[in-house]
């Protein structure tokens, strides 16, 4: 049982810990946003030759929404887990406090009627037990698409590279530096997105 | 777990339940009542959540525990019902009678299944399986919304925290050295007890009452003469004493 309220226990902490590590990635998100704004400015002005940057950005910014609702998803999940995790806390304090009364009320006449307050005990603890798990599998999830995303970044990064070596000297050194950030910011991502997996998968 | 038992009628008994040995040492040591007839029972002032497994173990020794279908709480204090989220759990169909002003405070405990029965300022009276008890105002003696159950029948009022003290579990269950007992309660009613206006309603009513044993939510309970005594004694003691420093 003292294992089990330990398990809650860490996950109330993780579910706050990942809440907060998102703060970062919207950042980031939003900084991708800027640089795809930009880059499509920048794709307006420069025109005919550098058409094939048009897509590119277009992407960007789908990226960058896409990660914007994961984070609110995930933002949404994350309470989930902290209520969920605090109720299945709760669950196992009761469970706890009959089992005491149990060893307590061993000689009492009338010990076995507060047995099925027991039993209902613990079958509520097994019910929030199994919806945190369910929501913990939710979050894993949502994480492991924000990293996807951010994989697929990486091939639109060396895409990208490889067209701002071919557009016009005038325009290069702006679409190398909108690249630039764009890896960073997908780099960045990626590293808080890793982290809170790991945060979640350690118990 | 102490238990005694204090009045035994033709329909129905009090049993009180306190001193327990194995409470943490700095939580207050408080008593419980149990009312029971042959088909049911009330719960007086349950106790707090860390008491909660000894009260529940000490009550099956007198009656299966779905018995109990009326709880009742003096006032919102953890010490005399953060037990309530439990008890919710254990009878799922029973009333809580306490004071209307702590019901939206008193459901944080956890109170999804029990129903309660918000009691008016002016009191009013209850029948466990035919036995009649009165919900006596005590408001501001000390919470603001308070009451103590008077038993005609058994002539017993429980006080709730009036005549209380903050004592050990080692101390008698009943006032043995009326003088030596003052000493132990006086600062609780001096700084507990907030009104001077609310003492004197309280009394006042109270002398109206035909009682034999007058039990207080902590410390030891009166007997005769002692009760007269004690009346008297608070009357004549200055009580919100905290006023006074600041
Ligand atoms: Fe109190
Ligand atoms: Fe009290």
């Amino acid at each position: 049982m003292r294992q089990s309220s330990e398990l809650e226990t860490t996950f109330f902490v993780t579910a706050v810990a990942v809440s907060a590590r998102l703060g970062h990635v919207l950042k980031e998100a939003k900084n991708i946003s800027l640089e795809a704004m930009n880059a499509k400015a920048l794709v307006a002005r420069a025109g005919e030759n550098v058409r094939t940057f048009k897509p590119i950005t277009d992407y960007m910014v789908e990226l960058a929404n896409d990660t914007i609702r994961l984070v609110a998803d995930i933002d949404q999940e994350a309470l989930r887990i902290s209520k969920a995790s605090l109720i299945a806390l709760r669950g196992n304090e009761a469970v706890n406090h009959f089992n005491t009364a149990k060893v307590k009320a061993q000689k009492a006449l009338y010990r076995d009627s507060f047995e099925p307050a027991l039993q209902d005990a613990e079958k509520d603890l097994h019910l929030f037990q199994q919806n945190l798990l369910r929501n913990i599998r939710r979050l894993n999830e949502l994480l492991e698409e924000i990293e996807n995303r951010m994989l697929a970044a990486n091939v639109v990064t060396s895409t990208s590279r490889l067209e701002a070596a071919t557009v016009s000297p005038l325009y290069r050194a702006n679409f190398e530096a909108i690249v630039e950030k764009f890896e960073n910011a997908a780099k960045t991502i990626r590293a808080i997105v890793r982290e809170c997996r790991k945060v979640l998968n350690v118990r | 777990m102490q238990t005694i038992k204090l009045f035994e009628g033709p329909f129905h008994e009090w049993i009180v339940f306190g001193r327990d040995s194995e409470k943490i040492d700095k939580i207050v040591d408080t008593n419980q009542y149990l009312v029971k007839t042959n088909r049911e029972a009330i719960l007086l002032d349950p106790g707090g959540i860390e008491l909660f497994s000894s009260m529940l173990a000490a009550v099956v020794h007198f009656l299966p525990v779905e018995q109990i279908t009326h709880l009742f709480a003096s006032h919102q204090d953890p010490d005399i019902i953060s037990s309530l989220g439990l008890w919710d759990k254990t009878l799922p169909t029973a009333t809580l009678h306490a004071p209307w002003i702590w019901e939206g405070f008193l459901r944080h405990y956890g109170c999804n299944n029990i129903t309660y029965n918000p009691i008016a300022d002016e009191g009013g009276t209850l029948k466990v399986d035919g036995i009649e008890l009165e919900f006596i105002p005590a408001h501001y003696m000390h919470a603001s919304g308070n009451f103590g159950v008077y038993d005609p029948q058994a002539k017993i009022l429980f006080s709730g925290d009036v005549g209380g003290g903050l004592n050990s579990h080692e101390d008698p269950m009943f006032v043995q050295d009326f003088d030596q007992h003052i000493k132990q309660i006086k600062t609780f009613h001096q700084r507990w007890m907030p009104s001077e206006k609310a003492k004197e309603a309280w009394i006042k009513r109270v002398r109206k009452l035909d009682i034999d044993l007058m039990c207080p939510q902590h410390g030891a309970i009166y007997k005769g003469k002692d009760i007269d005594r004690f009346l008297d004694w608070l009357e004549d003691l200055e009580v919100g004493t905290a006023l006074r420093s600041s």
